[in-house]
């Protein structure tokens, strides 16, 4: 039976995180993943918000990670009869989030903790925990081999099967989770720059255009520009007051609608080349939820990182650069259990101090902007003045020091692209 | 390889059956069939069944609504199930 100081659930963007700080510490450390290549069985947007490189570990910054295209500004646009009516935007001198696909990314990520010294299993599910007594001590894979650690750091994702089986998580509840469905297009690197410039966009609507669920109750249609390609994502949650939504039918029904708009049917489908459609479920809202809140995120032998602990991004969609910190701080305290020979949950508590004590992770999930904006549905200068607040409000507050530093002094928190 | 019923995607074979309903529990309600972008489920004789995880993109909607804890959702097999470049 292998025995190792840490295993990691996951090669998404959380697990090589907290693997190659642990490698680096010298504990035999073992990442599990179940996909054939790290990330492609990661549906995410992908834009990392720049705050997720200026306060998550230097070495992503620093090494020359594969990412796309970086934005420097974000466009709003409000739909009224299939027509933009309303137009703000922002450019700001250094870059606010960066483009990336999931694969190379999370492979890359996933090369550099095998770099420190870390292993990778892929194709490998871990069906269950090994328990003992009260405490987690390692996995048994989809071949039924059992692998021992210290330490679990189970970076899952949203459905946290492993966790519930662990006796520590219960499933999130479906209004906090929004089904997602995107759509990759091929898209000449000349229209990119003539449609985009260098801003990502969202698109905003009245509900009757049924064009995005009414805000509060999914994602704004979102386009995300890369360099030879186009992303674009509709959101709705499963139940809403109550009612289980037809999900399904409406996001197909906004996107019918939303590729009927002006815009979309004039300017950008013409250049636009469908490439991929796929979809996946996201967490919003946890940090809102009392019940979900509150559970925990760690007990004996094992900690929670990332989407799995509830570290989405309810204010302003940094659900990656959450899972970095997370995964860092997870691994301090792994590091350290591992020395002092304790597990218990009492010790690796730490962690919940560590979190909560981080600059940008507890506002990220407690902001609530976000349900305000259920109310604006009524007052349009409310929804203008609230979506507004949703994704600039959030920026700049996260990390006050680095938003009032001069451009070219910023430059050195963030990655060349 | 498996279906190409949708650009930019790849099912990779052998996942086994990772999606089960618990016929004993389900209520008939419908909500996994309105959840599902893949078309994965039926309903007959008051009773949702799978009807194919050909498209299954892994999601956990359908268990995510399901409030009758009436489907099983355990993760394809390591290495199979749906794979993406463009994610
Ligand atoms: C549609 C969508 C758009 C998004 N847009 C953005 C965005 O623009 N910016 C942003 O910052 N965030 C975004 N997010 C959120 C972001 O993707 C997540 O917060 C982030 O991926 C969480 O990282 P993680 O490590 O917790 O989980 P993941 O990145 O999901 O990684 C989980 C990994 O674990 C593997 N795995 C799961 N279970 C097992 C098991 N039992 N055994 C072995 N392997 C297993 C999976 O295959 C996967 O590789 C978006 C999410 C969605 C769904
Ligand atoms: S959601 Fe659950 S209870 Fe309802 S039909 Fe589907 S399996 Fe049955
Ligand atoms: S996991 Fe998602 S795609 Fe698969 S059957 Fe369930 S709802 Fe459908």
């Amino acid at each position: 039976m292998e025995k190792y100081d840490v295993i990691v659930i996951g090669a998404g963007f959380g697990g090589p995180v907290a693997a190659k700080k642990c490698a680096d510490a010298g504990l035999r450390t073992l990442i599990v993943e179940r996909s054939q290549m790290p990330g492609e069985k990661v549906v995410s947007g992908t834009y990392i918000p720049a705050q997720g490189f200026m306060l998550g570990p230097t070495w992503i910054r620093e090494g020359n990670p594969p990412l796309e295209r970086a934005a420097y500004g974000v466009k709003i646009h409000f739909i009224k009869g299939g027509e933009i009516y309303l137009s703000l935007g922002m450019t700001l001198p250094t870059p606010i989030a960066y483009g990336a696909y999931c694969r190379p990314m999370c492979t890359w990520l996933a090369e550099q903790a095998v770099k420190a010294g870390a292993e990778l299993k892929t194709s490998t599910t871990a069906a269950d925990v090994i328990k003992e007594g009260d405490y987690i001590k390692g996995i048994v894979t989809d071949e039924g081999e059992e692998l021992r650690s210290e330490v679990l750091i189970d970076s899952e994702g949203l459905q946290n099967l492993l966790a519930i089986k662990a006796g520590i998580r219960k499933k999130y509840i479906p209004e906090a989770i929004e089904l997602c469905l995107e759509y990759d297009f091929e898209m000449a690197s000349a229209d990119i720059e003539d449609i985009f410039a260098h801003h990502i966009e969202f698109h905003f609507a009245m509900p009757e255009e049924k064009i995005i669920a009414p805000l509060g109750q999914g994602s704004v249609v979102y386009l995300f520009p890369y360099r030879n390609s186009l992303h674009t994502c509709i959101g709705q949650f499963l139940k809403h007051e109550g009612k289980v939504v037809d999900t399904s039918k409406l996001i197909e029904t906004y996107y019918e609608n939303y590729f009927n708009t002006r815009r979309w049917k004039e300017v950008i489908g013409p250049k636009a080349k469908l490439r991929a459609k796929m979809w996946d479920t996201c967490p919003l809202y946890v940090g809102l939820f009392p019940e979900m809140h509150e559970m925990a995120r760690c007990g004996n032998g094992i900690i929670l990182i990332g989407d799995a602990a509830g570290f989405e991004d309810t204010a302003s969609g940094a659900g990656i650069p959450n899972a970095w910190y997370s995964a860092d701080l997870a691994a301090d305290v792994a590091i350290e259990a591992v020395k002092a020979e304790d597990t218990s949950a009492a010790f690796l508590q730490k962690y919940d101090e560590l979190w909560m004590a981080h600059p940008a992770i507890l506002p990220s999930i407690t902001y609530s902007g976000r349900r305000n904006l259920l109310k604006a549905q009524q007052d349009e200068s409310l929804m203008v003045r609230l979506a507004w607040e949703q994704y600039f409000g959030p920026l700049s507050n996260a990390v006050p020091a680095l938003s009032q530093m001069k451009p070219e002094d910023l430059a050195a928190f963030l990655p060349r692209v | 390889m498996g279906k190409k019923a949708i650009p930019g995607v790849e099912w990779v074979p052998g996942t086994g059956d990772f999606i089960k309903i618990v016929e004993e529990s389900c209520n008939g309600c419908g909500d996994c069939v309105k959840v599902c972008l893949a078309k994965c489920f039926g309903l007959r004789q008051e009773k949702a069944y799978v009807k194919s995880l050909d498209n299954c993109f892994e999601c956990a909607a359908c268990w995510f609504i399901c409030s009758e804890n009436a489907i099983e959702f355990s993760w394809p097999k390591g290495g199979t199930g749906f794979r993406t470049e463009f994610g």
